[in-house]
């Protein structure tokens, strides 16, 4: 157990034109089940490794429990590692995959038998312990990769990825068996995935990245209320948030033919930013005779509690538009009326993408 | 909706199973070419060779051929000279192998990590493999071991060695070094093909879970070369057993036959000696115990090539 | 509310190496030590073919001193010596049985590599064993019969012979190397192929051949120089029409007496055909010696 804090942490691999990770800066808490997510090479995985010391700090430095990791190798930091394809031992069996950490602490054999035994217990791995990872299924091995991490009692867990190689139903089933764990064991756990409800349902705070630089590190509900971007507010929330081009005017904001009206405190925090970029989630549009915008459907999804509803701007047939809606939808070709709900509107610069106004 | 007439039952089945056979036939088609030639080239001269060694019969006395039973095998096991040549073919063998495979291992550690010029120095190594073996054995004889001329010496020389005749005094040893120059790239090569075959990832676990260096070469790597290293002894030790162009080169088997191995024994006598029944014996014992000891290595690649093909 | 203060433009920087003292460094420096080992290990290693190329451009009284000579005038006469003393025929002989061995070799082993390598069956296995064990037979034991039966049947020192035998000889390794390199062709392909309406001849030849054919140049290069380099029966079954380079090589010592130098300049030339392929090849070398394993 113990705090973790980026603190400016670079990574440039040699040539690049780029860092890696680019100045990250994360104050993990104590026991606090972080997620850093985003798309591919954004450097998610590199910063869950400059933790783990497989990759070098470059810049800055990493602290576990105060202490600095710079130029500290991997065996010597107490950091237990899920890969993403379990790295499991192949010529070993799960009881010794497990135990092997303790072996190399120099635990002795008896001690290193009760603990795998308990671990196994806990991941349901018992009867397997002899058993090697060849014959052994993608579930299970990805417990045993688990159950290699736990019974270190390390101070933190990383992980990366470890659920994007199982299929749908285990994947959502092993994710809350994790999250349980975690809130068991109270390890501060770092992990990472490109899978944005993994991280909005399994953290406490979540680091959204893009290209090697942190965009925002907030509690889930934050990311989705109070985008600090248009990046976050487009990567956070399935379907995405609606965004539309719209400029600012004295008295409300213009989207098209229509001027929106959200409160004057929104407003008067944007000021100055004339070019805007106008957010709102399909939540918050609804079909309504009285409303605002002239929506025409493309296509509509029935998910049977739910549907969505996709098509474009009347005046706009480049745009996007999503509206969720219930069962008695309309049909594709329909043009419909859409109104919003203002008090939900996110305005974010034109040019820079962060958030104004609030 | 049409309806479909059912087929009849008798006609179906019989239709199926001809066709199994023709396509039983075709897949067996490609291979037989291959194996037939073999069959008729490898197999033929080993059941005339067993016909031969039941006759007594020497290649300068053609009128003197005629049948002795199993006279020949009884001479092969009272031949003192015959227990001397197969002990120097066991040791040649099980020696450079050995060397070899360790020397190979060390070569292939030394390889996997990155260095500049990495690619020369590995041209450089597998070079040994691709020399002739005959100028490989002259080599060695003439301008590395010679007495008086030779590059060994010459180096240890500040040590006190002088014109020290290393073939006369170590006629076994010299050409056991030799093989093992040769030899060493392949067993190298295989290998460093394990040790790039080893997933990165599990690598940096062991890393992750407290091991130093040499522990996590100890627990991943060495289990991990296993089949590759049993896969190397087994191909060595075949070609090891049977090499005669170094023997014939460098020392003719002596002196005496104290550097002699059993192929080049059994040629003497073929060849030089012109006694065609006691040479065919011989062989036959040779390939006799040569199946029995290769029925255990086969079991062995066996079960390491179909490991490989599951892990891949 | 967190957020994290987020620079407005994304500082790019690119560092030279130098200028770091970091752990990346202290790696780079280690690579620094590997790499003088490796070069070491390397050139004593090769150190003999080196000296063999070295001594083969001296005069034999430079080659014959007490205290080897490093720096010296070289002279191409040893060369001249060796090329002018009927070298040729040898090379040509040798050239013959391995091209064509080797070509042979290939026609007969690809098909049946890939019946082997289609649907693993109990006599796969079988098959197999039988190819492997052929190879553990010692020559010497089949040496007397083939040697009277090339006698009875006029065939001595004829060329064809050694082709026969040198084809058999890699037959088995041809065998196994192709099999493993077929058995890496994914199994959709031929299924694909099959709903493309292709018959199984065009599917082999246009779609999978192209596929394996680094691995049968790996095959043809390993069956190149076991056949090249082949002593054992060439000795035996040649004497003047027939013989290959080896049996020069070793005649080229007899008739002259052992003089290093000349000795050399003939091992070399011996030896470079091979040494080059192998060389240039050096890719296809090591997957064919590890049987596709390395890439």
């Amino acid at each position: 157990m113990a705090e973790v804090t980026y603190d400016s942490a670079t990574c440039i691999y040699p040539g690049a034109e780029r860092p890696a990770v680019n100045a990250l800066n994360l104050p993990i808490e104590d026991g606090e089940f972080v997620v850093m997510v985003g798309p591919s090479g954004c450097g998610k995985t590199t910063a869950l490794r400059m933790l783990a010391g497989l990759e070098e700090i470059d810049d800055g430095s990493i602290r576990i429990d105060g202490k600095d990791m710079v130029g500290v190798p991997s065996r010597d930091r107490d950091i237990a590692m899920v890969f993403q394809n379990y790295a499991l031992y192949p010529s070993k069996t799960v009881g010794e995959n497990m135990g092997f950490a303790l072996k190399m602490q120099g635990v002795d054999s008896g001690e290193r038998a009760r603990r795998v035994r308990e671990a196994a217990k806990l991941l349901d791995l018992e009867e397997f312990l002899d058993r090697k990872p060849r014959n052994l299924s993608g579930g299970q091995r990805q417990r045993v990769a688990m159950g290699r991490a736990i019974v270190r009692e390390p101070k933190v867990f990383c992980m990366d990825e470890p659920l994007s190689n199982l299929d749908a139903q285990l994947r959502v089933s092993t994710r809350t068996q994790i999250a349980e764990l975690q809130r068991r064991l109270h390890v501060t756990t770092v992990y990472v995935t490109h899978d944005q409800v993994e991280a909005m349902t399994m953290g406490d705070r979540v680091a959204v990245m893009r290209l090697g630089q942190l965009q925002q590190f907030a509690s889930p509900t934050d990311l989705y209320d109070h985008p600090a971007n248009e990046f976050v507010a487009s990567f956070i929330g399935s379907p995405s948030m609606n965004r539309f081009d719209g400029t600012l005017e004295s008295d409300g904001v213009r989207v098209g033919q229509v001027l929106l009206r959200p409160s004057n405190r929104l407003l008067q925090g944007a000021s100055g930013h004339d070019k805007l970029v106008v957010g709102i989630r399909p939540e918050h549009v609804s079909v309504s005779v009285s409303g605002d915008l002239t929506v025409k459907v493309a296509l509509v999804e029935d998910l049977g509690s739910d549907s969505y509803i996709y098509g474009s701007l009347a005046d706009e047939p480049d745009s996007s538009v999503i509206i969720r809606s219930g069962r008695d939808h309309p049909r594709p070709g329909e043009v419909i009326k859409v109104a919003v709900d203002t008090s939900h509107l996110h305005l974010f610069d034109a040019g820079s993408g962060e958030r104004v106004g609030d | 909706m049409t309806a479909i007439a059912p087929p009849v039952a008798g006609t179906h089945r019989v239709r199926a199973r001809s066709d199994e056979r023709r396509r039983g036939w075709v897949r067996r088609a490609p291979l037989l070419p291959a194996l037939v030639f073999t069959i008729i080239i490898t197999q033929l001269p080993f059941v005339v060779t067993l016909y031969y060694s039941l006759e007594s019969w020497s290649l300068v006395r053609p009128g003197s051929r005629h049948f002795v039973g199993f006279a020949n095998y009884a001479q092969v096991f009272q031949d003192s000279q015959f227990r001397t040549t197969a002990l120097n073919t066991v040791i040649m063998t099980v020696g450079t192998v050995f060397i070899a495979m360790v020397l190979g291992v060390l070569l292939a550690l030394l390889l996997d990590r990155k260095f500049l010029g990495r690619g020369v120095v590995r041209t450089l190594l597998i070079t040994p493999f691709l020399i002739m073996p005959v100028a490989a054995a002259l080599l060695w004889k003439t301008t590395l071991f010679d007495p008086t001329f030779g590059i060994v010496n010459f180096i240890f020389r500040p040590f006190g060695i002088g014109k020290f005749d290393w073939i006369g005094s170590f006629p076994l040893g010299s050409v056991m070094i030799e093989m093992i120059w040769q030899w060493t790239p392949f067993m190298m090569l295989l290998v460093l093909a394990g040790l790039q075959s080893q997933p990165k990832d599990t690598l940096e676990a062991a890393s992750c879970d407290g091991a130093r260096p040499f522990a996590i070469f100890r627990e991943l790597t060495l289990p991990h070369l296993r089949r590759y290293i049993e896969l190397g002894v087994v191909l060595g030790a075949i070609y090891v057993v049977n090499d005669f162009d170094a023997v014939y080169m460098m020392t003719q088997g002596g002196p005496g036959i104290s550097s002699a191995n059993l192929p080049f024994y059994i040629y003497q006598r073929a060849f030089l000696g012109f006694q065609v029944g006691q040479a065919a014996a011989m062989g036959v014992v040779v390939v006799v115990a040569t199946i029995i000891i290769a029925t255990f290595a086969l079991r062995l690649i066996f079960t390491s090539f179909s490991g490989t093909e599951q892990a891949a | 509310m967190a957020s994290a203060d987020v620079t407005a433009v994304p500082a790019t920087r690119t560092v030279e190496p130098e200028q770091y003292t970091g752990p990346r460094a202290k790696r780079r420096n280690n690579s620094l030590t590997w790499g003088i080992v490796g070069w070491v290990v390397g050139i004593v290693f090769f150190f003999p073919v080196l000296w063999m190329v070295l001594t083969s451009f001296k005069t034999e009284a430079e080659a014959y001193t007490n205290t080897p000579h490093i720096v010296f005038s070289p002279t191409l006469s040893q060369y001249k010596a060796v090329f002018s003393s009927g070298l040729w025929p040898y090379v040509a002989n040798s050239a013959f049985a391995t091209i064509v061995s080797t070509i042979l070799v290939l026609l007969l082993a690809t098909p049946c590599a890939f019946a082997l390598s289609l649907r693993p069956v109990k006599k796969t296995r079988d098959v197999m064993f039988f190819f492997i064990s052929t190879k553990m037979l010692p020559v010497v034991a089949a040496i007397i019969p083939i040697y009277i039966a090339a006698r009875d049947l006029h065939l001595l020192d004829n060329i064809f012979t050694l082709v026969i035998l040198y084809t058999a000889m890699n037959l088995p390794i041809a065998v196994w190397m192709m099999r493993s390199f077929f058995l890496e062709v994914p199994g959709e392909l031929l299924e694909a192929a099959e709903m493309d309406g292709a018959p199984l001849r065009r599917t082999v030849v246009e779609v999978i051949l192209p596929i394996v054919a680094p691995g049968l140049a790996a095959t043809a290069l390993i069956c190149s120089i076991f056949s090249w380099n082949e002593f054992f029966f060439a000795v035996n079954l040649t004497a003047t029409q027939a013989a290959t380079v080896p049996v020069f090589l070793v005649g080229f010592i007899s008739s002259e007496g052992l003089y290093f130098a000349q000795l050399c300049a003939a091992a070399t030339v011996a030896t470079l055909p091979v040494v080059l392929a192998g060389w240039i090849a050096q890719r296809q070398l090591v997957r064919g010696l590890s049987f596709g394993a390395i890439k």
